[in-house]
């Protein structure tokens, strides 16, 4: 994440590039020889699939028997049908609101912490928990919290006086907001470390120089801390819009997509289309689409990521 | 110090409060969690924060353990979740960590390429691979199989465990090695007996990066085991919110064998976790 990979290569490894003698000639076939293994399972898990779901998008199939070659029929249905384009929608919607949310909550909670606030190193270990325990039993918890009466949010906003009835989950208008907010709760921990790492590395004599010239701790936030972790900010909030974008485990632990449709995703879409109506080609078709859409965006996220490790 | 002094009383005040609603928020939930375990669900509905004259009910992790009639339960789940999580975690730090160490003393260019490789395969998102990997199952017939997934995950984690590695391995003292190969070891047994003991502590942060990464799976899960008896403990949970409706209280328990492990190993070992978090794990 912190790009370290990206980095040019030190002097020692320019040393190690350039050896000398039959040493080195061995060293180099060892090298070519212990690459395959790694190699292949490159080819095999991420090449070969990726050219069998661009022949899957042109055929018919349905989990059984031969497939069929349709040409481009299944991108018409994909490009063609509603539901395709309300679960793009959706999945802008959550991709909004879940990074817009993560990486603000994230921000302040990192300018605390940075700050030295008193039980700083408590709130690091706590604050990083949710992130740790597995999406699917998060989204369950949650889900079981907001039912109307006997959930526990509900209770406590029925304890303060605003109703415990609403049905989070099967109101079209609201179940989206509730799956949004799961990825904030959820996503917050890491976006957290890694702008506090990020805030860590400014000299504290920047602030003290500041603070002297009479800038409270608000205006310190904007103009200097945002300022100077922008390359760090940046991608940390591609990458939660690429993870909320991409996130299936949310969407079909609280709601399954619905109800009806209104909280269907791509991902979900995608499921559901292949794996519970055996409609794999559109499946294919779409998951090119949406997944093509992702793969750029993870692309510019890692040209992003080398030119701050430049 | 001087600088929370200096940011004036209301903003400390905020600033604080800020960090007392997060914590709450991010902490509560498990608390809830383990509690409502061990709560009957008319209970659970009734008076679920009581922690005086409450009826307790153990029972529930029984339920979630045998699951619901003819269904999978946590018997099933764990031993599937172990099997996965070992297999994966095993063979994704012995490929890994060789082909990384391989890779660090490669010549420039073929490390700029195959790390150029490496890195689209870690934004490649799963649902471009997902449809492929059923068809490729299902036709060998390992639908169903744990061993099968865990295979997936390995090729799936293997990316960002080599890449993490590698990055350690660049700074490695060359004087080790070399001192090695006078002592007339050749690169394999140099590999096995002089770095790997030696690089322990990334070995570690990587594993329980992935370790969490796949105790927490479900996309793939989802897909590649279909029979009530292979799921993983997400999967399994899934399956619970359909199948245990009238019994609240068995779902909690089943929340509760899934977060509290993985948290309680989270809590002993933060530091090299988030080290590691910070060098580069995260799934998609």
């Amino acid at each position: 994440m912190t790009s370290a990979p990206t980095r040019p290569a030190s002097a020692a490894s320019r040393r190690r590039s350039r050896p000398s003698g039959g040493f080195a000639r061995q060293n180099a076939r060892t090298v070519g020889w212990a690459l395959i293994p790694g190699g292949l399972i490159v080819l095999v898990f991420f090449a070969v699939p990726i050219v069998a779901l661009v022949q899957l998008s042109l055929s018919t199939w349905s989990g059984v028997g031969p497939m069929t070659f349709i040409g481009l029929g299944n991108f018409i249905t994909a490009l063609t049908s509603d539901a395709f384009y309300q679960a793009i929608l959706h999945s802008i919607v959550l991709a909004v609101l879940g990074a817009g949310g993560t990486v603000v909550v994230a921000a302040v909670l990192a300018a605390l912490v940075s700050g030295r606030i008193k039980g700083a190193a408590l709130y690091r270990v706590l604050w990083f928990l949710p992130a740790i325990a597995p999406a699917a039993a998060v989204s369950v918890f949650w889900a079981l919290s907001v039912q109307p009466r006997t959930g526990l949010v509900n209770q406590f906003l029925g304890a303060i006086g605003l109703g415990s009835l609403h049905a989070w989950l099967s109101d079209p208008n609201t179940a989206i907001y509730v799956i949004a907010f799961v990825i904030v709760w959820h996503g917050v921990g890491f976006a957290f470390l890694l702008l506090l790492g990020a805030m860590e590395e400014i000299p504290v004599s920047v602030h003290e120089a500041a603070a002297l010239d009479g800038a409270g701790s608000m205006s310190r936030f904007f103009r200097i801390t945002l300022p100077l972790i922008r390359p760090v900010l940046a991608i940390v909030t591609l990458l939660n819009v690429i993870w909320a974008f991409n996130g299936f485990t949310f969407v079909w632990a609280i709601t399954r997509g619905g109800p009806g449709n209104a909280t269907e995703v791509l991902p979900t879409l995608i499921y559901k289309q292949a794996f519970v109506f055996g409609d794999f080609g559109p499946a294919a078709a779409m998951a090119i689409i949406g997944g093509g859409i992702l793969l750029i965006l993870g692309l510019l996220t890692l040209r992003g990521q080398k030119t701050v490790g430049d | 110090m001087s600088k929370t002094h200096r940011a004036g009383l209301p903003a400390a005040i905020a600033g604080h409060t800020w960090a007392i609603i997060w914590t709450l928020l991010a902490v509560l939930p498990f608390i809830f969690i383990i509690l409502l375990a061990f709560k009957p669900t008319s209970v659970i509905y009734s008076n679920p924060l009581g922690l005086v004259g409450v009826d307790w009910k153990p029972q529930n992790f029984v339920d979630a353990w045998n699951g619901p009639p003819g269904g999978g339960g946590f018997a099933f789940y764990l031993i599937n979740t172990i099997i996965v999580a070992v297999i994966s975690i095993g063979l994704s730090l012995v490929i890994g960590s060789f082909t990384a160490y391989f890779l660090s003393l490669a010549s420039l260019r073929v490390r700029r390429i195959a790390i150029a490789i490496l890195l689209v395969t870690t934004v490649t998102p799963v649902v471009l691979l997902l449809i492929s990997y059923y068809q490729a199952f299902n036709f060998l017939g390992l639908l169903s199989n744990p061993v099968a997934l865990a295979i997936i995950y390995v090729a799936l984690v293997l990316p960002n465990t080599v890449l993490i590695l590698q990055s350690f391995y660049l700074g490695f003292p060359a004087e080790l090695r070399e001192a090695a190969a006078l002592d007339g070891l050749g690169p394999l047994r140099t590999f096995w007996t002089v770095v790997t003991p030696l690089s322990r502590g990334p070995l570690v942060a990587v594993a329980m990066l992935n370790g969490f990464n796949i105790w927490g799976e479900t996309q793939v899960a989802i897909v590649m085991l279909v029979s009530a008896q292979s799921r993983t403990v997400p999967i399994g949970l899934l399956a619970f919110q359909g199948e245990f409706q009238s019994n609240t209280g068995a779902i909690f328990a089943g929340l509760t064998i899934a977060t509290i492990p993985v948290l309680i190993v989270y809590l002993i070992f933060n530091r090299q976790v988030t080290k590691g978090i910070a060098l580069g794990g995260v799934f998609r």
